[in-house]
């Protein structure tokens, strides 16, 4: 895997109000990890050990939880882990429109790679891929490129649309693809993810820019359908993106899945993040726990059903916690009551407040509010 | 080269094998405490505070465990270009090789060590206490007073005076005299094993006791004697605050059951005293609907279906639907089944206790497994044993093989 190197594109979609402060790749999640945990580690565990990760315009965030790559082992003093600002000069027209102007604004760093496959993601996906056996199947059909997807049967239409659907002959190859269709015609669903030779992603990147294209898939992969041997490669995990607050809220809950959460937390292939040094988490003598997933750092003294807990966060006596996601350092006081809210990090809760939210209309909470 | 005003030495020493079944393959500094924390993280995480950035590690026993956990010293900051974390072992010389003799001669063999930074002070801790300290203020204090060696004391209850090696202090805090476990103790002054030398001092005693051959080559017993005799400025430095030796299981069980009460003073979740350690990638620790936890504290991948009331449970346990965890520390990736009882006892390490063993239960007759090492009614449960379904273990008992 060292001759495979890893592209993530961290692009600026909104969920208003927790990203306003961060990309959507840094959001936090499942209590102490960032979005872009997920993919990066299974780059590291893949043993790749040259990672780009792409950002548009909102990136101090990622950049601080990045640093040097050393939780995942990517601080290298040759390749390693590089963040990636665009260099608006390489851009046509000097303004962002398609995740093919963010490839190009960083097409030095394509270009002075030397590794001869590229993997290509969106930096929003939640799942634990074991990148070998995507490469070695790549090698193995004599693909120009392999897309990851997954099969959604049985998923509501609405939430198909969601994703880039392709569909495939019996051999696999894609021989049609559709971005978010409003009628899917198919359920196998990409993933975001891409495998092909740098060399060609570099043409792909250079041939539309000179013709004024911006979308990867929309320009470049489906006209190449039948010009190329794309292959699908069938991934039955658990996967999904995050893209808009019912997404995020979902992907958080599912971690009170005990099936999920060890498949994502796949002891062989573990999900590393920045580390913190919090103290183990306490409990009071009257707290009352269940169904919740909680980090290090936490006090808790109250009452949490069906939670997500980040660091540090305080639950006092007498307050009730349901099916909420708190972030890092929050505060919650006494006799508080919380149901289906998103806290983003040091939001305070002052005594015998009441918060209510919806299942499918969560109430989110920005950054340091005192409510 | 860049000179280093002080370089620490911790005595990272022997086995402790008062600690029975838990060093048996690690040495005691690597011992897990306080839910995430090995008992070196303590004195490392002082270090890397008190911005002591070159520090030794000395050690004889059992290296390998306390070598990967040390590693380049990145979890306290101490991997540097210039000092840094070192583990220190014994080593085959020119001339002749040999065991660290004592905690004195365990310095001098490492006077290479020293020589290479050249410092001006050198700290002497030992890697079995547990305690936040200032060791820059201690410094500061040893500087200004010009001593030839400082050392940390603390007032203890005069009762146990008696088990401590005793520092009698003058109106300025000099030490006049030294009593190792006196009868009758002038003072409630103990010496908490925490030295600052000027090196040059160090170097001259240290060589002085080696070419002595009567000497037992320890400070305390050795080295703080024969300064005294000469008249060396010789000053104290007081501590107040959490101290706590944690040698033997009972005081290593105590010491963790003390982070759970709120009237003690020790308080690992503040941030303006980080204690670091090297993190294992868990996820944040799961609780399933029937869980019951009070009064006790989880970490980071640990999946809770039973109650877990009044104890420690470090990272990477289970612990089954239907058992009762009560007043217990729990080593890290134990697990724990169903309908299991643990009561007051210290599980090691990757232990497995399988459904509905019973530990700490009353003896019923002889009891074969009881030990010295467990005192109080307490179990001590050996790493990697499998205690087999339905077992039972009667207090005081000490298990280091599969049962």
């Amino acid at each position: 895997m060292r001759d495979t190197m890893g592209l993530i594109l961290c692009g600026d979609e909104a969920i208003p109000p927790i990203t306003d402060i961060r990309a959507i790749s840094a959001l936090p999640i499942a209590g102490r990890y960032r979005i872009i945990d997920f993919i990066l580690s299974c780059m590291a565990n893949a043993g790749m050990i040259n990672v780009g990760v792409a950002t548009q315009s909102n990136y101090s965030s990622l950049m601080d939880h990045i640093k040097s790559g050393n939780p995942w082992d990517l601080d290298r003093k040759n390749q390693g882990l590089t963040l990636l600002p665009p260099n608006m000069s390489r851009v046509s027209y000097g303004t962002i429109k398609g995740n093919i102007d963010m490839m190009a604004s960083i097409s030095d760093y394509l270009h002075r790679s030397q590794q001869t496959y590229v993997i290509l993601s969106l930096g929003n996906a939640i799942l634990n891929v074991d990148f070998k056996k995507v490469i070695k199947q790549h090698i193995e059909t004599g693909a120009d490129m392999t897309v990851i997807y997954k099969d959604l049967k049985g998923v509501e239409d609405s939430e198909l649309s969601r994703f880039t659907l392709f569909e495939f002959d019996e051999d696999k190859q894609v021989v049609d693809v559709e971005v978010q269709p409003y009628y899917p015609k198919v359920t196998t669903a990409g993933l975001g993810i891409y495998i092909m030779e740098k060399a060609l992603l570099e043409s792909i990147i250079d041939e539309c820019s000179a013709r004024g294209d911006h979308d990867f898939v929309k320009d470049a992969v489906a006209k190449k359908i039948g010009k190329m041997h794309i292959y699908g490669y069938e991934f039955d995990g658990y996967a999904d993106r995050i893209d808009s607050l019912k997404s995020y809220y979902r992907n958080n809950m599912i971690f009170l899945n005990d099936e999920v959460r060890r498949e994502l937390f796949n002891p062989h292939r573990p999900i590393y993040t920045k580390v913190k040094d919090q103290s183990p988490t306490q409990y009071g003598a009257n707290a009352t726990v269940e169904n919740c997933f909680i980090s290090d750092g936490c006090l808790i003294e109250g009452t949490v059903e069906n939670c997500i807990l980040s660091r540090g966060v305080k639950i006092a006596k007498g307050a009730v916690v349901r099916n909420s996601i708190i972030m890092q350092d929050s505060v919650i006081d006494c006799d508080v009551t919380l149901d289906h809210v998103v806290f983003d990090k040091e939001v305070y809760v002052t005594r015998g407040r009441k918060l209510i939210g919806q299942e499918s209309y969560p109430l989110a909470i920005s950054k340091g509010t005192k409510i | 080269m860049v000179q280093k005003q002080c370089v620490a030495m911790i005595l990272a020493g022997g086995q402790g094998s008062r600690l029975g079944a838990l060093t048996k393959s690690v040495a005691k500094p690597a011992v897990p405490f306080g839910g995430k924390y090995r008992i070196i993280d303590f004195p490392l995480s002082n270090c890397a505070h008190s911005g002591i950035d070159t520090v030794g590690v000395l050690t004889q026993y059992q290296p390998l465990e306390l070598n990967t956990y040390i590693g380049n010293g990145s979890p306290w900051d101490l991997d540097r270009n210039h000092g840094g974390a070192y583990v220190l072992p014994p080593y085959q010389k020119a001339e002749s090789g040999e065991w660290y003799k004592g905690t004195a001669n365990a310095i001098y063999q490492n006077l290479g060590f020293l020589e290479k930074f050249h410092p001006e002070h050198v700290l002497i801790l030992s890697g079995d206490h547990i305690y936040k300290m200032h060791y820059g203020e201690m410094l500061d204090k040893h500087i200004k007073s010009d001593a030839a060696v400082t050392i940390a004391v603390m007032p203890v209850p005069w009762d146990e005076a008696s088990r401590f090696g005793i520092m009698n202090v003058n109106e300025n805090g000099e030490i006049v005299e030294f009593e190792e476990k006196p009868q009758n103790p002038k003072s409630n002054l103990a010496s908490m094993g925490i030295y600052i030398f000027k090196y040059e001092a160090l170097k001259k005693y240290l060589t002085e006791d080696e070419n002595d051959a009567s000497s037992a080559n320890d400070f305390g017993k050795n080295i703080i004697p024969k300064m005294l005799e000469n008249k060396e400025i010789m000053q104290s430095f007081s501590f107040e605050g959490y101290w706590k030796d944690v040698g033997t299981v009972h005081s290593l069980w105590e010491a963790n059951m003390d982070l759970l009460d709120e009237s003690q003073p020790f308080d690992l979740s503040d941030r303006r005293w980080i204690i670091y350690s090297r993190n294992p990638a868990h996820a944040p620790h799961f609780t399933g609907k029937g869980a019951v936890i009070h009064n006790s504290t989880i970490t980071e991948g640990c999946s809770i279906y039973g109650t877990v009331e009044h104890s420690v449970v470090f990272g990477g346990v289970t612990v089954g639907k239907g058992s009762v965890i009560k007043d217990s520390v729990i080593l890290p990736g134990t697990y724990i089944g169903e309908n299991v009882v643990i009561e007051k006892a210290v599980i090691g390490s990757d232990a497995i206790i399988s459904d509905g063993a019973k530990i700490g239960v009353e003896a019923a007759g002889e009891n074969p497994y009881e030990s010295p090492m467990c005192t109080n009614d307490l179990v001590l449960i050996g790493n990697e044993v499998t205690v087999s379904m339905n077992r039972e273990i009667a207090r005081n008992s000490m298990i280091v093989q599969n049962i």
